[in-house]
């Protein structure tokens, strides 16, 4: 039998009955639907984690300072540090061989209230970072700089100041590059009815829709002391955040056991890979199990549509092997069948799973959109591989169901089968 | 010799209890006969005819069809016995009724793996031969009874056998049409020295035979030349 024969007849047969067969390939539908859209969604998300922490580099660190566990008294409290990130523990990274880098940061708190006075006009403002450009967060979108620097001098007195905040207070979006170097007073009002100006240069202007300055770390310092009214806040608090950059990964493994033997909290983004990768297969295991749930049943569903059609078409096969077909071309002939119902449903899963993804990227970015944390990225990729896979995979699946059927149609004996009615 | 059936046997197991279909036949045909199986219902004759076409195999003793020994044989010998050596005609016709006369002549090619064309070209050839060559697009419940029966007779012919094996092809038919259907295997049997058997108990059918062999309760009764017979 020639295969363009045998794939021209089992169309035919399996077209008899439209309904049947297209219903049958809804369960396949689901299964590769589901199946595609997980996969499509961890190829995604670990490329988009991938790309984002590889520009960061998996060699970074960062350090925590150890804190005492919050107590039921008083949840909110602010949590007593035991082991401080101080500037000597600074110094000492920065002086180590394996390491490139070591950046201190200070963190100022939610409470603390800060206007913007620029000739004589005042304006709340949020100050913005930690983290300076140079250490980019994952999945965050760069904001623009429109004039002048785009990180804080490192040595202190420059700020930078988001566009919306000028143009609050009064600027026209023309002159915003004549601003830079400009005077302007920020001034932190204590809840004590207090109030304390300091003066800083304007050194760059980005693109943001809400009111943010970046600060150096020195201004940080300084805002600090005055707020806590502790000239030694560095010694008695230390840093809230350290960033390492190790010279290799190996390095950074390395680092990582010396600082957590010496009792610091450390975070490698190399841990938080594995972490979210772990946390992936779980999510992976989950969908995918449904997915094979719902294959489990579109096999059972298949195979019971070729037991019916072995039924229907019994007198058929007993004509067809009175006329000379061998045992095994009825075997083939179904057999094919169930394959064509499988990769039918092959073909629609995929389809539908990969605008299933496309339509939930969208949501996801335009969500994220609302609620004021833009993000880029595409987190659902389906790849030609994943297509062809979910193809060979719907097709076995409906191959196997049909074995059954298949030989049971095969078995029939020519007599009984041409005497049933 | 075309069909040499040795003591050949059947018997089927019905419940526990086991039925004799045949106890017991000696027969030869020899090639290019015209043979008719006559008897009463239950005599053994479609039976026969269904071993010989490798439907089913003997219980017992030897069936020799054109050289090839059937009761021993496995499954894929007789598979290739019923695609070259043999040919059905059944009294239901048993077409398949979503192929029209032209696809359901060419059935049979399909399984010796014949390209379409050539199926095409050769069923077309057929059924222009028993006089359907203008009804080749039309699904068996658009042709007649009669019609439905020549398309069978084509099919039969498609893989060049050297038996036909006929069962009560006149069966479904007035015998005006019962008539046109002996004749034209009559006239097959003559033009291409095609063996035919006959399986009938219809008298005025069987009375186009060269010879006729009489069956009661799965054994042989009588034989004789037709116009011998009763």
């Amino acid at each position: 039998m020639k295969v363009r024969d045998v794939f021209k007849t089992a169309l035919g047969n399996l077209t008899r009955h439209r309904a049947r067969a297209a219903l049958t390939t809804v369960g396949v539908v689901v299964g590769i639907l589901t199946i595609v859209t997980m996969v499509s969604l961890g190829v995604g998300v670990q490329r988009e984690m991938k790309d984002a922490f590889g520009s960061v580099g998996l060699e970074t660190l960062r350090l925590y300072p150890e804190t005492e566990q919050a107590t039921e008294l008083d949840p909110f409290g602010k949590p007593k540090r035991i082991k401080l990130l101080t500037p000597e523990l600074v110094a000492a990274l920065q002086a180590r061989e394996d390491v490139i880098e070591a950046t201190a940061f200070l963190q100022l708190p939610y409470g603390m209230n800060m206007t913007l006075s620029l000739e004589g006009q005042e304006v709340q403002a949020d100050p913005w970072g930690p983290r300076p450009a140079s250490i980019p967060e994952p999945f965050s979108v760069p904001a623009r700089t429109l004039a002048g620097v785009e990180d804080p001098p490192p040595g202190g007195g420059g700020v930078v100041v988001s566009d919306s905040l000028l143009l609050q207070l009064g600027s026209q979006p023309k002159e915003l590059a004549d601003l830079i170097g400009h005077q302007i007073e920020l001034v932190l009002h204590a809840p004590r009815g207090e109030s304390q100006a300091f003066r800083v240069k304007i050194a760059g202007i980005t693109e943001r829709e809400w009111n943010t300055v970046a600060l150096s770390s020195p201004d940080r310092l300084a805002m600090l002391q005055w707020w806590y009214n502790d000239p030694d806040y560095l010694a008695h608090r230390g840093y809230d955040e350290v960033v390492v950059r190790a010279r290799s990964l190996n390095d950074a493994v390395q680092i990582v056991s010396w600082l957590s033997a010496e009792g610091y909290e450390v975070q490698s983004l190399k841990m938080l890979l594995d972490m979210a990768n772990r946390g992936m297969i779980i999510v992976q295991t989950m969908l995918g199990s449904v997915g094979a749930v719902a294959l489990l049943v579109a096999s059972i569903g298949i195979a019971n549509t070729m037991i019916m059609a072995v039924y229907e078409r019994t007198k058929e096969i007993g004509i067809l092997k009175a006329v000379g077909a061998a045992p095994g071309q009825i075997r083939l002939l179904f057999v094919v069948e169930a394959s064509l119902i499988g990769l039918a449903g092959g073909v629609l899963g995929t389809l539908l799973g990969w605008l299933l993804g496309l339509g939930l990227n969208w949501l996801i970015l335009e969500i994220l959109r609302w609620q004021e944390m833009p993000m880029q990225g595409t987190f659902f990729v389906v790849s030609w591989w994943l297509v062809l896979a979910a193809l060979a995979f719907a097709t076995l699946v409906g191959l196997i169901a049909g074995l059954y059927p298949a030989a049971r149609a095969a078995r029939l004996a020519p007599l009984d089968a041409l005497r049933y009615e | 010799m075309a069909i040499r059936a040795i003591r050949v046997a059947r018997t089927f197991e019905v419940g526990e209890t086991a039925v004799a279909a045949l106890r017991g036949i000696d027969l030869e045909v020899a090639r290019g006969q015209f043979m008719a199986l006559v008897g009463p219902s239950g005599s053994g004759k479609s039976t026969f005819l269904n071993l010989v076409g490798g439907l089913d195999r003997p219980t017992e003793g030897e069936l020799w069809v054109d050289g090839v020994e059937l009761s021993a044989s496995k499954e894929k010998v007789l598979t290739e016995h019923r695609r070259r050596r043999v040919g059905f005609v059944f009294q239901g016709f048993n077409l398949l009724p979503r192929l029209t006369a032209l696809e359901n002549v060419s059935v049979p090619l399909l399984f010796v793996g014949v390209p379409e064309r050539e199926r095409l070209d050769r069923a077309a050839e057929l059924l222009n031969q028993v006089g359907l060559g203008d009804r080749l697009d039309h699904r068996p419940t658009q042709l007649s009874g009669g019609e439905q029966q020549r398309v069978a007779i084509a099919r039969a012919l498609i893989g060049r056998p050297t038996i036909i094996l006929a069962d009560e092809p006149t069966g479904n038919l007035d015998s005006a049409t019962g008539g046109e259907i002996m004749a034209l295997l009559r006239r097959l049997n003559r033009a291409q020295g095609v063996t035919l058997l006959l399986v009938t108990h219809d008298t005025e059918a069987a009375s186009f035979a060269d010879r006729i062999v009489r069956l009661r309760d799965g054994q042989v009764v009588g034989t004789g030349l037709a116009e011998q017979m009763p």
